[in-house]
Order: C-alpha cells, then sequence, then structure tokens
C-alpha cells in the first residue's frame, strides 16, 4: 500500500494545559483514504482524548505537547499549514453520547441542515436537504421526511447516533472518527450501528478510525488495529494476526479477559430440581403506566410495561432475567421486590401472596425477600455512617436494643469483608465494590432467603466483579441464599446463572437452563440477542441470519399477535394475528408459534 | 460528625479521614473567596456595632438636642464636631446613633423573617412534593394564589390601619417569601425522592415520613439555607419601604425607611440626614449579598462535583 | 391542539385565581380596622352619622351580600365608585365632608383606565433601560465567567441589588434634577418626566437579569452539545447566538415571570417618590385612604396582568423549547 495516507499521525503528544504527566505521548499511525483503522483502549488509557486531538478538538484544559497530525500531508495542528483544512468537513466527528450532542430545543433536520451549509456554503438549501433526507433514509430511519422535523428528546438512543452519522457524512467527510459509539447502546442495536458504519465508510470511500474498548466490536469492523495502553501505542497489527499472535503482554492480558460465552467450561452448577416448592412464584404479573398525552385534554397513553409474565424461583436457584432497554425489566424487578404491586397477576413469596398482606405483615415479610440496587454511589444514603446504614432495617423495627443491633451489624460486615473500623465512617471514600458490599451487609442483616440484584454488577470493572460472584458464592453457600440476577451482560449471566429468562417487550419469551439457553435457543429473539453478543467467538449457530433491523415496537401501542413479529425472520402469517403462547421447552419454555406441534400457516 | 481513619480492609485501600456534612462542605468552600470573606467581616463589625455601640454612646437615639441641630458630617461645612462623626438630624439627634440603631431594627426584621419564611415554606414544601397527592394539591394552590397577590398591596393593606409593631411587621414581611420556599423545597423533595437511596430505604422497610425526616430533610434543607442569605437583604428593603412609606416601625424610633422619608424636605440644606442611612443600609446589604453570592456558589460547586 | 388545550386551561384557571384575590382582599379590607367612613365624613362627626353613611354606603351589611353585590356590577362591568375622589379629581380635602352616595364620584374603571397607560409606559421603559445594561454585561459575563467580564457582571450586580430603589430615587432627584437641572423630577408632563423614575426601576430590575444570563448561560456553555458544535464545524458566533442563548432564554422568561410580583412593588414605590401619576401611585394613596373599589378594582387589574404575564412567559418558553411542560 504505497498511497499516500490521508491521516498520518506523528509522534503526537498531549498533556494538560498547567502542565503535569502527559496524557498521550508518542503516538504515531497512518491512514490511507479507505482504511478501516480501530483502536483499543480501555477506559483512563486516553482513548477519548486522542480522539479528540486527532480532529483538533482538544478541550481547554489539554493541549498539544509536541507532534503533528497531517491531513493530507498538511499539518492541521499548524496555522500556517492548515489554511483550507475544516473541522466538520474534512474530518468529522462521532461521539459515545447521541442523546446529548444536539441543541435539545431545535428539530434534529435542521441542526444537520445548518452544519451542512456552515461547512458546504456552496450548496444551496434545497440541494442540502435533499442530501440529509437520503442519507437518512440509508441509516434506516424510518419515515425520514417526518423526523426530520422531530426534536431530538424524540429520537431513540440508537435513531440519534444513526442521526449523528447522518450529521457526519453529509459534508462529504475523508476521515470520520467514532469514539466509542455503540457504548451506550443495547447489544442488539450497537451491532446493526457497527455494521451499518462499516457499509457506509465502504460505500462513501472513507477512512474510518474507530476507537473502543471492546476487542469484539473491533473485531468486526477494523482491518488493522492499535492498541493504546497508558496513553501508548504499544503495539499495531491486521486484526486477525493481533488476536492470534498478540506481541505484548498487555494485548495477551486484554484478549484472555474478553469474555467468553460458548468456549467456557465455567458454567454453574444445575439448577435445583423442579419438584421442590418454589420460593418465589410470579404469575401472570401484568404492569401498566398511565402517562398523560400532551394535547388531548387530559387522556392517557397506557404504556404496557410487564404484561402477563409468569415463572417461578426455586430456592437455591441462580435466577437470570436478561433483556434490552424498554423490555420491562426494571418494572419487573421493582414488582418482585414489591416496590410496587403488579395491576393484575400476583406474586407469592413461600406460597403467600403478597398483596394479602396487612402492613405489618408485609413489614416483617419484607425480610424474606431484599433488594440490591446498580449504582454503588447513589444507592446509599448520602450522609449516614455505614454502620447506621446496615442497620437501617433493624433499627426501623425497633425490635432489638442498640446493642444488638451493632452486633448483628458488625457481623454482617465482617461476612461480607468490610473493615470493623468502618462502622463510624462515612463511605465517602470507599471504592465502588466496597459500596456494593454495604448494600449486600444492609440486606444480608435482616437474614433474607431471596436476594435480587438489579444490575448490581454492572457499574464494577472486571476485577471487582469476579471477587463479589466471589463473595456471592460464599453467602449462598452460608446462608442458603436463593439469588435472582437482572443483568444485560450475557457473560456474567452464562458464568452464574443456573436457570434465565429472557424478556422482550414486557413478556417472557424464553425461559431455559443456562446451557441450554446458550447452545439450544428456541426463541428468534435469543437466537438474536446473542448472535449480536459482543465475543471474538465462533457462535453455534449462524448469527447472519439473526442479526436484526430495525428498533423494538413501543410499548404505548402493541400490535395484536407477537410482539417480535415485526424484526422476526422467520415470522409468518399466524405471528402477526395470534399472541403465542409459552410452549413447554426442554429445559422450560419458549413463546413461539415455530415451536408449536401443531403449527399451522393460518393467513394473516 | 463522624469522622474515624477506618483500619485497611482486607486487600482494600484505606479510606482518606471523611469529610464533614454537606453543610460543612459548602461553608468551607464558600470560605475560599474573597467576596465571602470580605462579606463576611463587613458583616459581623456592622453586627457588633449596632449592638454595642448603642449602649456605649452618649447621645439618645430618641430625645431632642434643639443645640445641636443640623450638625454637618466630619470635615464638611463649618460647624461640624467630633462627637458627631456623622452629623446630626433636624432635631439634634446623632445621625451614627440613629443609623446603628435603625440597622438593628433592620438586621432584627431581616433575620427573623427570613427563619420563619425558611421553616413554614420549606416544611410546607417538603410535605408537598415528598407525599404528593394531596397535601400537593392542596398546598401548590396555595402558593399559587398567594404568589398572585403581589406583598406590596397585601402589606401596606394590613399594615396601613393599626400601629404597626415588630411582630406585624415580620409576620406581613414573612408572608412575601414563604411560597418561594415552599416551591423551591418542593421541586428538591420531589428529585429526592426518585432517587435511588429512597428505593434502598424502601425496600429494608423504612415508611415515607421516616425517610423523609431522617434522610431526605438533612439533604435538601442545607442548600437552601445557604441562599436564604440573600433573602435577608431582600427583606430589608422591604422594610425600609415600608417605613419610608410610614408603615413600619413608627417615629420616634429610628428605622433606615423613616429616617430617609424624613430628610427629602431637608435634601438641599443638610443632605446627610437622608445619605448616611442609605449607605448604611447599601453597605450592609452588600456584605449580605456578597456572602450570599459566594454561598450559592459554593453550594452549586459542591453539588456539581459530587 | 396543544396550545388550546393549555390556553383554556390558564384561562380557567387564571379567572379562578382573580376571583380568589378579589374575595380575599374584599374580606381583608373590611375585616381589619379602619372604618373609610371615619376618613370621609371627618374625625369631629358624631357617631351616628358615621353609622347612617356606612349604612347607605352599604357597609354594614354582611361581607357576603356586599361581595354579592360587588359580583354582580363586576359581570355588568362595574367596578363601583371611588369613595374618595368626585368626577372633577379632586380628592376631598379634611373638613369638608362630601357624601360619596350623593356627589358625583369618580368611576373606579375610569380611574384606573385613566392611570394605566402611565405606568405600562413607566415599566416598558424601565425594561428597555434595565435590558440595554443586562444584556452585553450579562452575555459578556457567561460567556467569560473566570475573566473580567464575569467579574464585571459580578460587581455591576452586587451593587445594583444593595442600593435601595428608594433612596436611589432621592440621590439620582437631588443630583441630576436639583443640582444639574437635567431631568424633571416630579409628576408628569411630558416624556422627559418617565426616565428619572425608569431609570431607578430599571436599577431594581437589572441585576436579577444580569445574574440569570451569567449564570445560566454559562453553565449551557459547559454543555455537551455546545463542545460538540464546534467540532461539527459550526462557527462560534452561531453556537453562541443561535443556540446557546437561546437556550438561556428560558431561564430568562421563567425570572421574569417570578420577578413580576416584586416589579410590582417597585413601581409602586418609584411612582409614589416622583408624585407619577400611574397605577402604583393611586394603590398607595387609595390605601392610606381606604378608598375601597378602587383598591378592589386595583388588585383585580393586578391580578389579571399577572396571570396574562405569566401566561405569555409559559407559551413564549414552549415556542424556544418544546420539552417545557404546558
Amino acid at each position: 500500500m504505497q498511497r499516500s495516507p490521508i491521516l498520518a499521525v506523528t509522534d503526537l503528544s498531549v498533556a494538560p494545559a498547567g502542565g503535569g504527566r502527559p496524557i498521550l505521548s508518542g503516538i504515531s499511525f497512518k491512514v490511507a483514504s479507505t482504511d478501516t483503522y480501530g483502536i483499543y483502549g480501555e477506559s483512563g488509557s486516553g482513548k477519548t482524548v486522542l480522539s479528540r486531538a486527532l480532529a483538533n478538538w482538544l478541550p481547554g484544559s489539554l493541549a498539544y505537547g509536541g507532534g503533528g497530525v497531517a491531513f493530507a500531508g498538511r499539518d492541521i495542528l499548524d496555522r500556517r499549514q492548515s489554511a483550507d483544512f475544516r473541522v466538520g468537513r474534512d474530518i468529522a466527528y462521532i461521539g459515545s453520547k447521541p442523546q446529548s450532542a444536539l441543541d435539545p430545543t431545535v428539530p434534529v433536520g435542521p441542526q444537520i441542515l445548518e452544519k451542512l451549509l456552515a461547512v458546504r456554503p456552496n450548496l444551496t438549501r434545497k440541494e442540502a436537504t435533499e442530501r440529509i433526507l437520503h442519507l437518512l433514509a440509508e441509516v434506516r430511519i424510518p419515515s425520514p421526511r417526518e423526523r426530520f422535523h422531530d426534536y431530538p428528546t424524540r429520537y431513540s438512543g440508537g435513531m440519534m447516533q444513526r442521526a449523528m452519522i447522518v450529521d457526519a457524512l453529509c459534508a462529504e467527510p475523508a476521515v470520520l472518527i467514532a469514539d466509542n459509539v455503540t457504548q451506550p447502546l443495547d447489544v442488539t442495536i450497537a451491532a446493526q450501528i457497527v455494521r451499518l458504519l462499516r457499509d457506509l465508510c465502504e460505500r462513501h470511500r472513507m477512512a474510518l478510525i474507530f476507537l473502543a474498548s471492546s476487542l469484539a466490536a473491533l473485531a468486526r469492523v477494523a482491518e488493522r488495529v492499535g492498541v493504546l495502553h497508558e496513553g501508548r501505542l504499544v503495539e499495531e497489527q491486521p486484526i486477525d494476526r493481533l488476536l492470534k499472535a498478540p506481541r505484548t503482554d498487555y494485548t495477551r492480558r486484554v484478549i484472555a479477559e474478553v469474555p467468553r460465552i460458548w468456549s467456557t467450561d465455567s458454567e454453574p452448577a444445575p439448577p435445583p430440581a423442579a419438584d421442590v416448592a418454589p420460593l418465589m412464584r410470579v404469575v401472570d404479573a401484568h404492569r401498566t403506566y398511565l402517562v398523560r398525552r400532551r394535547g388531548h385534554f387530559n387522556s392517557y397513553n397506557r404504556v404496557l410495561a410487564v404484561r402477563g409474565v409468569t415463572f417461578d424461583i426455586r430456592p437455591g436457584d441462580n435466577f437470570g432475567l436478561v433483556g434490552e432497554s424498554g423490555c420491562g425489566k426494571s418494572t419487573l424487578t421493582r414488582l418482585l421486590a414489591w416496590l410496587e404491586a403488579p395491576d393484575a397477576g400476583e406474586i407469592r413469596l413461600d406460597d403467600v401472596s403478597l398483596a394479602s398482606l396487612s402492613p405489618r405483615q408485609l413489614l416483617a415479610k419484607r425480610r424474606e425477600f431484599q433488594l440490591l440496587l446498580q449504582d454503588p454511589y447513589n444507592s446509599l444514603p448520602p450522609r449516614s455512617p455505614i454502620g447506621r446504614m446496615i442497620g437501617e432495617g433493624l433499627f426501623l423495627r425497633g425490635a432489638l436494643s442498640r446493642k444488638e443491633i451493632e452486633a448483628r451489624v458488625r457481623k454482617a460486615m465482617g461476612e461480607v469483608g468490610l473493615a470493623d473500623g468502618l462502622y463510624h465512617a462515612l463511605p465517602t471514600a470507599l471504592s465502588t465494590g466496597q459500596r456494593q458490599r454495604i448494600s449486600i451487609a444492609r440486606a444480608l442483616v435482616l437474614e433474607p432467603k431471596l436476594l435480587i440484584l438489579d444490575e448490581t454488577l454492572s457499574s464494577l470493572d472486571q476485577g471487582e466483579q469476579a471477587k463479589l460472584l466471589e463473595l456471592f458464592a460464599e453467602l449462598q453457600a452460608k446462608n442458603d441464599l436463593t439469588y435472582v440476577f437482572i443483568s444485560h451482560d450475557l457473560a456474567m449471566v452464562r458464568r452464574v446463572c443456573t436457570r434465565i429468562a429472557v424478556m422482550y417487550l414486557g413478556e417472557i419469551v424464553e425461559l431455559a437452563d443456562n446451557h441450554d439457553l446458550f447452545f439450544d435457543p428456541q426463541h428468534p429473539y435469543t437466537k438474536a440477542l446473542l448472535s449480536a453478543a459482543p465475543t471474538l467467538e465462533e457462535k453455534p449457530f449462524d448469527a447472519t441470519v439473526y442479526l436484526l433491523e430495525g428498533e423494538p415496537p413501543s410499548p404505548i401501542d402493541i400490535a395484536p399477535g407477537c410482539s417480535f413479529a415485526s424484526r422476526c425472520p422467520s415470522a409468518f402469517g399466524r405471528c402477526r394475528v395470534e399472541t403465542p403462547k409459552p410452549i413447554a421447552t426442554r429445559s422450560g419454555f419458549s413463546a413461539c408459534h415455530l415451536l408449536d406441534p401443531a403449527r399451522s400457516s393460518a393467513a394473516a | 460528625m463522624v469522622e474515624t481513619i477506618a483500619a485497611l480492609g482486607p486487600g482494600e485501600f484505606a479510606p482518606k479521614r471523611v469529610e464533614g456534612s454537606i453543610a460543612r462542605q459548602i461553608l468551607s468552600t464558600a470560605w475560599r473567596s474573597t467576596g465571602f470573606r470580605i462579606g463576611f467581616t463587613v458583616f459581623v463589625l456592622l453586627l457588633v456595632a449596632s449592638a454595642v455601640w448603642p449602649e456605649l454612646s452618649p447621645y439618645d437615639a430618641v430625645k431632642m438636642d434643639m443645640k445641636a441641630r443640623f450638625l454637618p458630617p466630619l470635615f464638611l461645612g463649618d460647624k461640624w464636631a467630633w462627637g458627631h462623626p456623622l452629623g446630626t438630624d433636624q432635631l439634634g439627634r446623632d445621625m451614627l446613633l440613629r443609623c446603628l440603631v435603625g440597622l438593628r431594627y433592620s438586621l432584627f426584621i431581616g433575620v427573623t423573617t427570613v427563619a420563619l419564611m425558611f421553616v413554614v415554606g420549606c416544611g410546607l414544601g417538603l410535605l408537598s412534593g415528598f407525599r404528593g397527592g394531596l397535601w400537593d394539591t392542596v398546598i401548590m394552590r396555595l402558593t399559587d394564589a398567594q404568589l398572585s397577590i403581589p406583598m406590596i398591596i397585601l402589606a401596606i393593606t394590613i399594615l396601613g390601619v393599626s400601629k404597626p409593631t415588630v411582630p406585624t411587621i415580620i409576620l406581613v414581611l414573612g408572608l412575601s417569601g414563604w411560597p418561594l420556599y415552599a416551591r423551591v423545597a418542593r421541586s428538591a423533595a420531589v428529585a429526592e425522592r426518585g432517587k435511588e437511596y429512597v428505593r434502598g430505604l424502601r425496600v429494608v422497610g423504612a415508611g415515607d415520613w421516616r425517610i423523609l425526616f431522617l434522610f431526605a430533610a438533612p439533604n435538601i434543607l442545607p442548600p437552601i439555607a445557604f441562599v436564604a442569605v440573600l433573602d435577608i437583604a431582600r427583606i430589608m428593603i422591604f422594610e425600609a419601604i415600608l417605613g419610608f412609606l410610614g408603615l413600619g416601625i413608627q417615629p420616634p424610633t429610628p428605622s433606615f425607611g423613616t429616617i430617609i422619608s424624613d430628610s427629602r424636605k431637608y435634601l438641599i440644606n443638610a443632605w446627610w440626614i437622608g445619605t448616611s442611612p442609605g449607605v448604611f443600609l447599601a453597605v450592609a446589604l452588600t456584605a449580605i449579598n456578597l456572602m450570599g453570592a459566594a454561598l450559592e456558589k459554593a453550594r452549586n460547586k459542591v453539588y456539581g462535583g459530587a | 391542539m396543544y396550545i388550546v388545550e393549555f390556553l383554556l386551561k390558564r384561562i380557567a384557571q387564571g379567572v379562578v385565581i382573580i376571583f380568589l384575590t378579589s374575595l380575599l382582599i374584599f374580606t381583608l379590607l373590611r375585616v381589619v380596622p379602619g372604618d373609610p367612613v371615619r376618613l370621609i365624613v371627618g374625625g369631629m362627626a358624631p357617631a351616628n352619622v358615621v353609622e347612617e353613611v356606612a349604612t347607605k354606603m352599604g357597609l354594614r351589611d354582611p361581607i357576603i351580600v356586599q361581595y354579592g353585590r360587588y359580583m354582580a356590577g363586576l359581570l355588568h362591568g362595574d367596578l363601583g365608585q371611588s369613595y374618595l375622589r368626585p368626577k372633577s379629581g379632586m380628592i376631598a380635602t379634611g373638613g369638608e365632608y362630601v357624601d360619596p352616595t350623593r356627589a358625583d364620584m369618580a368611576g373606579v374603571g375610569e380611574l384606573i383606565l385613566e392611570r394605566l397607560p402611565l405606568t405600562l409606559q413607566l415599566a416598558g421603559v424601565a425594561l428597555v433601560f434595565a435590558f440595554l445594561v443586562a444584556f452585553p454585561i450579562g452575555i459578556a459575563g457567561g460567556l467569560r465567567p473566570n475573566g473580567w467580564p464575569g467579574v464585571l457582571a459580578f460587581a455591576t450586580q452586587s451593587l445594583f441589588v444593595s442600593i435601595p430603589n428608594f433612596w436611589l430615587a432621592i440621590v439620582l432627584i437631588l443630583l441630576l434634577s436639583v443640582q444639574l437641572g437635567w431631568l424633571p423630577a416630579l409628576g408628569y408632563r411630558g416624556f422627559a418626566y418617565v426616565i428619572l423614575p425608569a431609570i431607578v426601576l430599571a436599577v431594581e430590575i437589572a441585576p436579577f437579569l444580569i445574574r440569570t444570563l451569567t449564570v445560566s448561560l454559562g453553565e449551557i456553555m459547559q454543555s455537551h452539545f455546545i463542545d460538540e458544535a464546534r467540532v461539527r464545524g459550526l462557527p462560534r458566533r452561531r453556537i453562541v447566538y443561535g443556540h446557546a442563548l437561546r437556550n438561556a432564554a428560558v431561564p430568562l422568561a421563567n425570572l421574569l415571570g417570578i420577578q413580576l410580583s416584586s416589579l410590582i412593588g417597585g413601581v409602586l414605590v418609584v411612582e409614589y417618590i416622583f408624585d407619577y401619576p400611574g397605577l402604583g401611585h393611586l394603590t398607595v394613596l387609595s390605601v392610606v385612604g381606604r378608598d375601597f373599589p378602587t383598591i378592589q378594582g386595583i388588585a383585580i387589574t393586578t391580578s389579571a396582568v399577572f396571570v396574562f404575564v405569566n401566561i405569555v412567559v409559559d407559551l413564549i418558553s414552549y415556542a424556544i423549547d418544546p420539552r417545557v411542560e404546558l
């Protein structure tokens, strides 16, 4: 490849404006005009700073330390050389926060138009608008003419990212910098966006620089990958060679840490037998929210968050609940923790319906099932000392003396691994892992039977996650606990959960044992979810068939029939008419007409 | 405040020395700005002066001394006297003394009124925001109704009749501000209600009232309290306006409003009668405003960073 | 459709508020001590004369009845007649006895309509002055909060907010009118008479404008989309004026709604000091003279203005930022 590179970075370094340790040093690489170049960097490695530095867009607190970024041969950091260079037109940038990237008080279309006319003033308004509409269709935004006039708040995360892609592409830049663009998105949407980016760059003949903190994502997009570690590019190779024969230890470690779903043996023990009485039963639970309709005189939209969910949790289970945003798992979690009551159906603990309890009985019963939250910072009361926080559940019940409460709290602290001296301290300086332990201790002190973990591990890094999972296993053995894990992290669920339920648009579409779910999924949505999972492995079923298009429908106007029919590659007539009932599978059930042994292809 | 240096946990680093409450953080941040320090110093000086000087001064703020009428301030005109550094008024009373006594009343009314508004307003606002439902509707309608009546009209209606006493003045002034506190406390309470830790507390079984009083209120109130400092200035002006209109503290007791109102007749010949109270008031207000602005900035910083 | 719903709802609420306000003032006036009849017939008149006049004026009937009568008149557009001012315009001074039930008293409606334009003119000019000062300082301060523009904005706003309005009025009258003779001070005989009062009012309004501008503009300039606009290729001017200011305008509009109440108070005091014959001036005199019908009429007018301004403010907020909950 002897073509001259469109972007050549030479010995670039960036440091804080007032001096201090450099954030980036000695970065050098070249990108040719139709390359896709990936940069791997974990958080804190300087990835975002690098992405901004390449576009001459450093924030005021940082400054260039040396080196240059040459676009088509001219150094854009040098004012004299870069007189013709215009960011937004020659180099475009897409970031990881699409929702806040545009002015919320102006509709999306006019803002993209404004940008296009600013960087390509030779276009007429008409020409520019047509180009934008064309691109909106190309990125698969439905009804582009209407969406053009919508405000940013009416766009979902995935849609907004597509709109930002249009914003970047409309000026026909030569280089596109994509920084962590899929991080805030759900797994299936992220997979779509990645594929879209790759196709677009090929079609419009642009160079793509794709920065990510996931090797799996990079493997889908990039031809060559550079590895960023502590501000330096420690290695650069074509992607397949990098994965097979990494040259540095750091890269080796990174590859080893990529979660494995199918090529791993670490499965949990088989689930408890089905003939034992379930600890918690959810029977046909429904929950609908009424949201005011603006502009229609006190009428309401019905948001159907949970629509007829039924399953059992057996004692000793590690039950997993997975699904993407909007599937209703947060609402279901609130129902399981009895923070809200279902509008129909019931939830039974130890065969007692929770709705039937008086407030006093409920207070007593609450000890048996506790909820652990996701956010380690905001889930604890801000100004209480640790001992007080942990003991709160006992204090308010007033049954024990202060001394007894203190003793139990200290014991719980020991069990979860918190130093005894922290009893009177405020949690201000504790790490995320330690904070989560406080929440665990608070639950343990009430001697529960069931612990519901609502994305509790999602904000922890790998190391802390592993430690906490160990702790959970210990506690389970010692105290005979049952867990419910609500998570979107398929790899974690694969490691830990015995039985797993998959949710989509308010229903459970499949429930199965761990091995069955991952190796022999029955429902098309499960297959799609698994095929979009960010791993480096070979998937045991054909991923290209199942990679979805489009977004889940809105939970407001749910059409009759299977809620997945609009995106399912195997949908047929009956799917759009009749809601599938759960059909028994080997270790659970799946709600899909395809499994119905007596299936008939009825006309729509 | 509970501060302990913690022992090392198993394999985890030692937490640093923990800071105190939000209140202390805001105060210490504010203290770092020069504006706050200047304002605070001036304010304390004025406070001490208005408390102490009237006890020490040889003059009487109320009694006339016809021999000493219209003495100009220090170094101005030809009849000035050391004993009256700010001159005397039309009845021979010492201006410095009268201003300080007026300041006493002004500060007292200012602080007490704001305290009253804070307690009543925030109390209702917290209830309204945290409990919602009927509480919310009723209290919010009440604040709407109250806000739509300009306070000045209400004040002059009520005070224009009977002899205004300090308690009535405080009451009427207090009515003018509580809805704002209620609104602010309410939106803070609504925001707090949605926070994760409230959910965590509910799950262990805590009820609404317990959460509100033990956890939410101590979190919500300090930042509002700090910004309330600015309100002291507003009330002091309001009180002076009432005095000016003849509806405040009645003469011969000195109050800024009445002094300035009377001074209009002597504007050309004895301009100092009107100017000194104005300057005192302006200085006091500036000091309060400097403190209030610094506290507000500090509050935003503490909450933004946290 | 949305706007229609909003307007209907708010106008309905507004009517309720005006109604409640008028009821409140009405009751308050009759409950709080201070008999208007005494003031009218003079301190010397014997008790039976007072009673006779009061009964003829309808002031001895139960409050509900009086209110009913008042409301009935209101629905016909009749705000009643002043207790104090005869049609000729001269208020009866002490000693003379003008029987308000016999003499031809000025209609409250006319009184208000006569004076309202003057007050609106004063408020308008004051707002213009305030904006002229606040905008440049506030915007500069918001764009560079840590540089000298920010310090200047803070200093100006602190200074202005600490000056009592009535004191400033006196000082300005002394300096600009008496000593230098540049501007007229008291009364109203032409546009020049608006200027001094408007300056005093503007000094009262400006600090809040400056503060809100600096704070909200400062915050918005830190937001993600403003930062991102730079890398998208938008020129700085466009970013600041087309987007940042636009977003900052909503808190500004809200501020005006909230400040309205104290603005009215300011107008009152300023008109009183400058003898400016507007609605505020009338209010002070009417309250002191216990002229019930006029006070009630003014309270209703003020309430109506209040409701109207708040509706307009909300509409403007929505026009700028459609996320606003109407």
